[in-house]
């Protein structure tokens, strides 16, 4: 089956005074990753509790796995595995009973739930805190279970709301490679984040939230490139060289600009390989850099390029 | 390397496992074994439970002993014997006030959430709660029992088949109570306020009722409640069936039980059903 595994048609969720969606649409083909990027409050977390039938919407239409999410919320249950910004375990049970508790709930039988829990303890490096109760595990481990507990029924469409928010760098790059497995496994992935450079390293697509409402939508290149794009500074080795850099780079066809405070020349690239460009340039002009940065536009740079335009 | 199709469905056309959903029965016998458990793994929540009902058994039956000797009491019954069926009662309403408060807890760590993004009917959730809450209650007024006749005496005229009933009368009592907290806990979705407002509506009525003094013995505007108090109902019937006296009140004790388990179960489906925001 190929196709579309999460489409959202123009849903609306209000709470009291406040327009938390704003008909939202967005289209996930299947074995890809949506990151759904935006600030607190931008309506994230209650696109995916509409999505994952935990709020029905107010206006428009969703369908996940081929399911409605109003209509048929038992299907679509049954199809996704969700891992909210809290980890969602009993904290009275082990890691292993906590899985063996949901693999019945699916409708394994008690042998198949404990083969399916050894399996997922084992993969989430779980295996020598397997059987203490989940409220000892740290906070990495606790995300790790609560992740494995939404793959026990083997979900078609994963949504991961904030994954590695409040987790070690170590941690958070287990989690990004497990998303990575998962995909290459065929499974579709709605991933949450306000880190613009989770979204670019996971998601196939990305998402802008802000008040509500989709502003920016597209692949990360194509988004970086509408909003403002990566640079390269280069500080010189000596004042002197200032110019003749200006002069080598606007040679190549970059436009830098001159940072008086740093000394140093900011210039916009497009592509990372851009960066060989800037270095081969000041190279052919016999010019040494003491220092040479690449910056990435963060989300405030996604969010105040788009401001701007709107206004 | 790990095998591929191990953490999700694969490529592969028919996945090999895959777990749709499990029988209304089984949601409820998984999730009630999953709150036993925690009782298991963490007795003091029992021991705990059984403290309080502890105290009072021995409290009262030393301090008001003497009520036995008063007029209007009931002649050649002891105050233990008397006292008996009361605390079983009480105890089951206490632990009624428990379920509610588990329920919300529940809500609280978590693991109501991934319930509710999983394919089970939430009705089961409830009915697990209720179900290991009985449990729970049936082991904690044995034990109540067993202390009563090994150290205070308590040797009724009902004999085993009396305290039988009284114990059974308790417990659906408990029961009933219980769905009414269930839908509380489920509407009001906050542990504390729910203690607190259980607690207060709760001494009140055992305190003005036949529980602990005979009715005859409250000044007469408490006389007035406490004849309306349908927890005297439930502690008179529960009473005469251990005292082996006229058996009186047990049908509207067993129909207030039932309507308060049906009324609360309705409205606890339908405030768990709310979405949590």
């Amino acid at each position: 089956m190929t196709g579309t595994m999460i489409e959202a048609r123009d849903v609306g969720k209000t709470f009291g005074e406040v327009k938390a969606l704003d008909g939202v649409s967005l289209s996930v083909p299947r074995g890809t990753v949506l990151g759904l990027l935006g600030h607190n409050g931008a309506g994230k977390t209650t696109l995916v509790n509409v999505l994952t039938t935990l709020l029905p919407p107010d206006s428009g239409s969703a369908r996940v796995a081929g399911f409605d999410v109003v209509a048929d919320a038992h299907g679509v249950r049954s199809r996704i595995g969700l891992t909210g910004q809290f980890a969602a375990v009993d904290e009275q049970l082990s890691g292993t009973d906590n899985l063996v508790l949901i693999a019945r709930l699916l409708g394994a039988t008690s042998r198949e739930a404990k083969a399916r829990a050894a399996e997922l303890v084992e993969l989430f490096d779980l295996v020598d805190a397997a059987k203490r109760p989940s409220r000892t595990y740290s906070g990495g481990m606790r995300r790790r279970l609560d992740l494995a507990a939404s793959l026990v029924g083997r979900p078609d469409v994963i949504f991961l709301d904030e994954p590695t928010t409040g987790l070690d760098p170590a941690s958070r790059l287990r989690m990004w490679e497990i998303v990575e497995e998962l995909v290459s496994e065929g499974t579709t992935v709605l991933l949450t984040t306000q880190y613009l450079d989770e979204a670019d390293r996971l998601a196939d697509s990305i998402t802008v939230l802000s008040a509500g409402a989709v502003v920016a939508s597209g692949t990360s290149a194509e988004l970086k490139a509408q909003v403002g794009q990566r640079t390269v500074t280069v500080t010189m080795a000596s004042s002197s060289d200032v110019a003749p850099a200006r002069a080598a780079l606007e040679r190549v066809g970059l436009a830098p600009q001159f940072d008086p405070k740093h000394g140093s020349l900011t210039t916009p690239v497009t592509a990372s390989r851009d960066l060989a460009v800037v270095v081969r340039a000041l190279d052919d002009a016999g010019l040494e850099a003491a220092e040479l940065a690449l910056g990435e536009p963060t989300l405030d740079d996604v969010y105040l390029t788009l401001a701007a335009r709107a206004a | 390397m790990t095998t591929p199709t191990v953490l999700a469905t694969g490529p592969a056309p028919v996945p090999t496992t895959s777990w749709r959903g499990s029988s209304f029965g089984t949601q409820v016998l998984v999730l009630t074994t999953r709150s036993l458990r925690a009782l298991v793994r963490d007795p003091r929540l029992v021991i705990f439970s059984l403290l309080q009902p502890l105290i009072m058994l021995t409290l009262f039956s030393q301090i008001f002993s003497s009520i036995a000797n008063t007029p209007g009491f009931p002649r050649g019954v002891s105050y233990i014997d008397y006292l008996m069926p009361a605390i079983l009662v009480n105890t089951a309403m206490q632990s009624a006030l428990q379920v509610g408060v588990g329920l919300v807890t529940d809500m609280k760590n978590g693991v109501l959430a991934r319930f509710r993004s999983l394919p089970i009917r939430l009705a089961s959730v409830l009915i697990a709660r209720s179900l290991s809450d009985l449990v729970r209650s049936a082991v904690q007024l044995t034990v109540m029992l067993v202390l009563a006749v090994a150290v205070f005496g308590f040797a009724p005229a009902g004999g085993v088949p009396g305290v039988v009933g009284a114990l059974v009368l308790a417990l659906l009592v408990g029961w009933g109570l219980g769905w009414v907290f269930l839908a509380i806990a489920s509407w009001v979705r906050n542990a504390e306020l729910m203690q607190t407002v259980g607690f207060l509506a709760m001494f009140p009525l055992m305190f003005a009722s036949s529980a602990y003094v005979p009715i005859s013995g409250l000044p007469g505007w408490l006389q007035a409640f406490a004849d309306v108090n349908p927890l005297t109902h439930a502690v008179d019937a529960a009473r005469s069936l251990a005292l082996a006296q006229p058996v009186t009140g047990l049908v509207g004790a067993v129909l207030a039980s039932v309507v308060l388990a049906g009324a609360g179960g309705v409205l606890a489906i339908r405030g768990f059903r709310r979405p949590a925001q």
